[in-house]
């Protein structure tokens, strides 16, 4: 066979060889013992004699050719086979590292949620949680002796007059907006605290996360735009969202936002109590009276706030149907996040 | 709150499914929570909000439907019936407390047959989960239902001199209520009184000795408007709920009470063979209706939306409101009566939006002006997470408010400082902590009795501290670390108990972490160590003593605390960081092993080679210690490493050797070390 034609067919051979072994077969063709090249090589004593030494250089060139291709081949077929080290580890053996810690989910939450707006331009602002019966009420537009009130039980502080432990996130909003102007665009995360009999859903103390955006132009429509990126940031592209009427004191008009289940899928189940729907947030346009409180022109400047409990959002997103786990601590638990 | 589709078919044609009806309804505020199917109706349980007491009956909601769905209300005119002379009994009314009750009347009907209400009567009531009593008060109860207005029914003949006097209550008088429980009063309390004893207690409930039972004859049939606060003063003071208080807190209509009366009035006429005998009434006759100035392109400057000036006039219409056009732009509108809660052009803006849809306005997304950002305590707070949990602690969130006991067990009982809750549902709700360590150890304790072999937490979270009457909010970190790490290793399973040097050491790498410079240790007493940052104390470590650990249950292991107030710490976190040239020139390093008396510190060890050393002295640490057999009774072994390092030149052993020998030299003669 002529040496030209040895040389483009183990080129075609080589580009379908996809495997080790395959790469040994084609060796064996063309450098085994009965191997091709050996066929040209034991054809040499047949030549004229001037002709072997032309001939014999060719032949060799042919298999340093031919040795070095296969190489090649055989680096791109077992790229490490020469790097590491040969060793008998048991891969069973479990890795050695040192253990990470764990940060709480509520946590983690708070963060992801914080950082959704932020990334928006809001920014992250706390207050305390001992608060004034002014903040906590008063000037949100919850008058003192109202059934608007029963929504919001409070914990009071013995031997503090109008001491309280603040029931809500927006008494913030009334601290910043008393101590800032607009423009305002502010998330809060904390403690809250309410005196509601303890069971799988309810607990006296919970997170909240508030949200609020105060300037000239601020539209109810915005507040839909910021909501739906908010809900699709934490759930998924795929949920639907629906607005329905509600009442807060502070916001006027209201809304209760709901999320398709995230578990049926709107079909009806369980955790959404065959409604299809979820309850993940409450908000609404900032109602005049809680500017004019805190000392804003009410014709000049228009605001959104939003509130949600932490809890609920890490329950939806966990999969978690007891509230009480959070606040237990078990390791089993908080290593799971 | 709970309607029937068939009662609401009462007052309009309701073309949509009972389904398609919830699903409308809840859209437009009124969250239908839910519906079934029964007797042949269907029950919808509304959760209505507390600003609309105006929905709180079956035509409240029928008007809303009527709103939604395009359709007319069926609303029968009662008459006023005329009553013969001889036919008129005598009664008297008065109201003593003018701001408790701004409309008061009675209308008397005499010669009822008091008997059991019939059977189409009882099931609207039972649907709405209401016990038939009897006829007379199963109407009363009807008419609360069908048009929101509360009733009260007395027996005339039980009432002394016929006379209804509303009055506050006077100290110590009493009243037993028509559920059989004997309430004190006291003046904050409206009640309706005869001439010698309250025989109700004003909107919340009437009294045992003058109801309608089956021997009543002629009747007092009470409709009027309380004060809100006052009945929800007394509701509150008495423990009391009744379906008539709820509504009168939330306020109710003149027109209403008035209607109401008459529905009553008609209908123990019809079903109890009742005969009109007389009326009265004292207060208020008209009802006060505000008008607000609508401006159209307000509405849609704060929904986004461009809703036309038509379809406004629509809406406001379908909700029963009457406008009058001032200018292009602004609608003079009037409500009617049954909406006092509508106050100022933001509640018709959501009005507007309500029947429009929320779901047609647009969403936008605003034009948000970023602030500067500035690194604050949340950024600070996070990375001290972030630093302690790659340091493998895990978070714990624990509650704020403790149980007195939970304190106690860690032996803190100073009454003065502890701040208290008033009103604490249970008393794992009575104070709120001053520490957060003794929540911490109760973790602990919980997990190990979890079976967990190690246990390590931390929690950043406010405690609460007051110092003359001032609250005080302190943000803390607190970490509990209890029982023995094991880890393999290359040798094997290593198990070790953790120590006090295992906080340290944690607190060590979190201070140098955020850049605090200077932060000391220093033993305060037996088991306890105060960390000192800047010459104050922020914090302590503790080695917790057997008597308080028996006290949370833990037997035979160590617990090792901390706590540092965050908030004395902010001041000298400092993240910026600076580059330090590296050196490109090879480091000696020469180790001293020696033995030392125990009584002699590392610290000042350390502080004496370091003094003696510079410049050249790049770093010395304790790199080995041991204790045992080959080391006598008061001494410890100790090894210390002595890195030098010059930045311009390759240090030479000729040059280093005498300094390095002097060091060593000092440390015999200064601390009596003994070289190994």
């Amino acid at each position: 066979m002529d040496i030209d034609v040895i040389q483009t067919q183990i080129e075609e051979d080589l580009a379908k060889t996809t495997s080790v072994a395959a790469l040994e077969e084609v060796r064996v063709k063309y450098l085994g013992r009965k191997g091709l090249v050996a066929e040209l090589t034991s054809a040499i004593s047949g030549l004229a004699v001037e002709q072997r030494g032309t001939v014999g250089k060719q032949v060799n060139a042919l298999k340093n050719k031919l040795l070095e291709l296969l190489t090649e081949k055989e680096k791109t077929l077992k790229p490490q086979s020469s790097v590491l080290k040969k060793n008998n580890l048991d891969l069973g053996m479990p890795g050695i590292a040192q253990e990470l810690g764990h940060i709480h989910p509520i946590t983690q939450i708070i963060n992801e949620i914080c950082s959704i707006f932020t990334r928006m331009g809001f920014s992250v602002v706390q207050g305390p949680e001992i608060e004034t019966e002014y903040n906590n009420f008063t000037g949100l537009n919850i008058p003192l002796e109202h059934p608007s009130r029963d929504a919001f039980d409070t914990f009071y502080l013995k031997d503090y007059s109008k001491l309280l432990l603040r029931s809500h996130t927006s008494p913030v909003q009334v601290r910043v907006m008393k101590t800032q102007k607009p423009p305002l665009a502010s998330v809060v995360p904390g403690r809250v605290y309410r005196p509601d009999a303890v069971d799988a859903s309810h607990l006296f103390m919970f997170h909240q996360i508030e949200g609020f955006l105060v300037d000239e132009q601020v539209r109810f429509s915005d507040l839909k735009g910021i909501l739906e990126l908010f809900a699709q940031s934490v759930f998924g592209q795929d949920i639907k969202m629906r607005f329905r009427p509600h009442f807060f004191p502070f916001t006027e008009p209201s809304v209760e936002v709901d999320i398709s289940c995230i578990i049926c899928k709107g079909k009806g189940c369980s955790v959404c109590g065959k409604k299809g729907w979820l309850e993940i947030l409450g908000a609404g346009m900032i109602h005049p009276n809680v500017f004019k409180h805190v000392g804003y022109a009410p014709n000049k400047y228009t605001g959104f706030a939003f509130g949600m409990g932490v809890e609920r959002i890490a329950m939806l997103k966990y999969g978690i149907n007891d509230i009480r786990l959070f606040f237990e601590n078990d390791l089993r638990f908080l290593k799971q996040f | 709150m709970k309607v029937t589709y068939n009662w609401l078919k009462d007052f309009l044609n309701i073309k949509i499914s009972p389904e398609v009806l919830a699903k409308e309804l809840t859209m437009a505020g009124l969250e239908v929570v839910s519906l079934e199917e029964a007797q042949g109706d269907f029950i919808f349980e509304i959760e209505i909000t507390s600003n609309r007491p105006d929905w709180l009956s079956v035509l409240g909601v029928a008007r809303e439907v009527a709103a939604i769905t395009k359709a007319k209300l069926k609303i029968a005119d009662i008459q006023e019936p005329k009553i013969a002379t001889q036919d008129i009994l005598p009664a008297r009314i008065s109201i003593l407390d003018q701001q408790g009750c701004s409309f008061y009347s009675l209308r008397v009907i005499r010669d009822v047959k008091v008997g059991p209400s019939p059977s189409w009567l009882k099931k609207r009531l039972e649907l709405l989960g209401c016990r038939s009593v009897n006829n007379v008060v199963d109407i009363t109860n009807y008419c609360l239902f069908a048009l929101g207005h509360p009733l009260h029914a007395f027996d005339l003949d039980k009432l002394n001199l016929a006379t209804l006097i509303v009055r506050r209550a006077k100290a110590l008088e009493k009243i037993t209520t028509i559920d059989n429980q004997q309430k004190l009063l006291s003046p904050e309390i409206l009640v309706i009184a005869d001439r010698d004893r309250p025989v109700a207690i004003a909107g919340v409930m009437g009294g045992k000795d003058t109801e309608v039972t089956f021997g009543t004859r002629n009747i007092a049939l009470e409709s009027a408007v309380f004060n809100p606060v006052l009945v929800r003063r007394g509701r509150q003071k008495l423990g009391l709920q009744s379906e008539s208080a709820y509504r009168f807190e939330r306020g109710v209509d003149l027109e209403n009470a008035k209607n109401a009366s008459l529905m009553a009035q008609k209908l123990i006429c019809e079903l109890a063979h009742g005969k009109p005998s007389g009326k009265k009434s004292l207060g208020a006759s008209k009802p006060l209706s505000a008008s607000v100035k609508l401006d159209v392109t307000y509405v849609n400057r704060v929904l986004g939306t461009k809703i036309t000036t038509l379809q406004i006039k629509q809406i406001l219409s379908r909700l029963g409101f009457i406008y009058k056009i001032q200018t292009k732009h602004i609608l003079l509108v009037k409500s009617p009566t049954f909406r006092q809660d509508i106050k100022s052009s933001i509640d018709l803006v959501e009005e507007i939006a309500r029947i429009y849809g929320y779901g047609e306005i647009p969403q936008t997304l605003p034009a948000v002006k970023p602030s500067r950002k500035v690194l604050d305590k949340q950024d600070v707070v996070f990375e001290i997470k972030n630093i302690l949990s790659s340091l493998g602690l895990n978070e714990a969130i624990t509650y704020s408010l403790v149980d007195r006991q939970l304190l106690a067990r860690f032996e803190i009982s100073n009454p003065s400082g502890l701040i208290e809750i008033l009103n604490p549902l249970s008393k794992e709700q009575e104070i709120l902590r001053p520490t957060l360590l003794p929540s911490l150890v109760r973790c602990l304790a919980y997990n190990l009795n979890q079976q967990q072999e190690y246990v390590n937490i931390f929690e950043v979270a406010n405690i609460f501290l007051s110092n003359r009457q001032v609250t005080h909010e302190e943000l803390s970190l607190g970490i509990a670390l209890c029982g023995a790490k094991s880890s393999l290793v290359q040798q094997g399973l290593i198990k070790e108990e953790v120590t006090l040097l295992h906080l340290k050491g944690i607190l060590e790498r979190l201070f140098n972490k955020l850049g605090i410079p200077g932060y000391d240790f220093k033993n305060k007493g037996v088991g306890q160590i105060s960390v000192v940052v800047g010459q104050q104390e922020v914090g302590t470590m503790l080695d917790l003593s057997n008597h308080v650990l028996a006290a949370f249950d833990i037997k035979n292991k160590q617990v090792i605390l901390a706590q540092i107030s965050l908030d004395k710490v902010f001041a000298f976190i400092d993240v910026q960081k600076k580059f330090l040239e590296i050196s490109r020139y090879p480091a000696i390093t020469r180790d001293i092993s020696f033995i030392v008396q125990e009584d002699v510190s590392v610290k000042d060890l350390i502080r004496a080679i370091e003094e003696q050393g510079l410049p050249l002295l790049y770093l010395a640490k304790v790199v080995d210690y041991y204790q045992g057999k080959q080391i006598p009774a008061g001494f410890r072994g100790l090894t210390i490493s002595c890195v030098y390092r010059a930045a311009d030149r390759t240090l030479t052993e000729e040059e280093l050797a005498p300094k390095h020998n002097f060091i060593c030299a000092l440390l015999e003669e200064k601390f009596g070390i003994k070289p190994r």
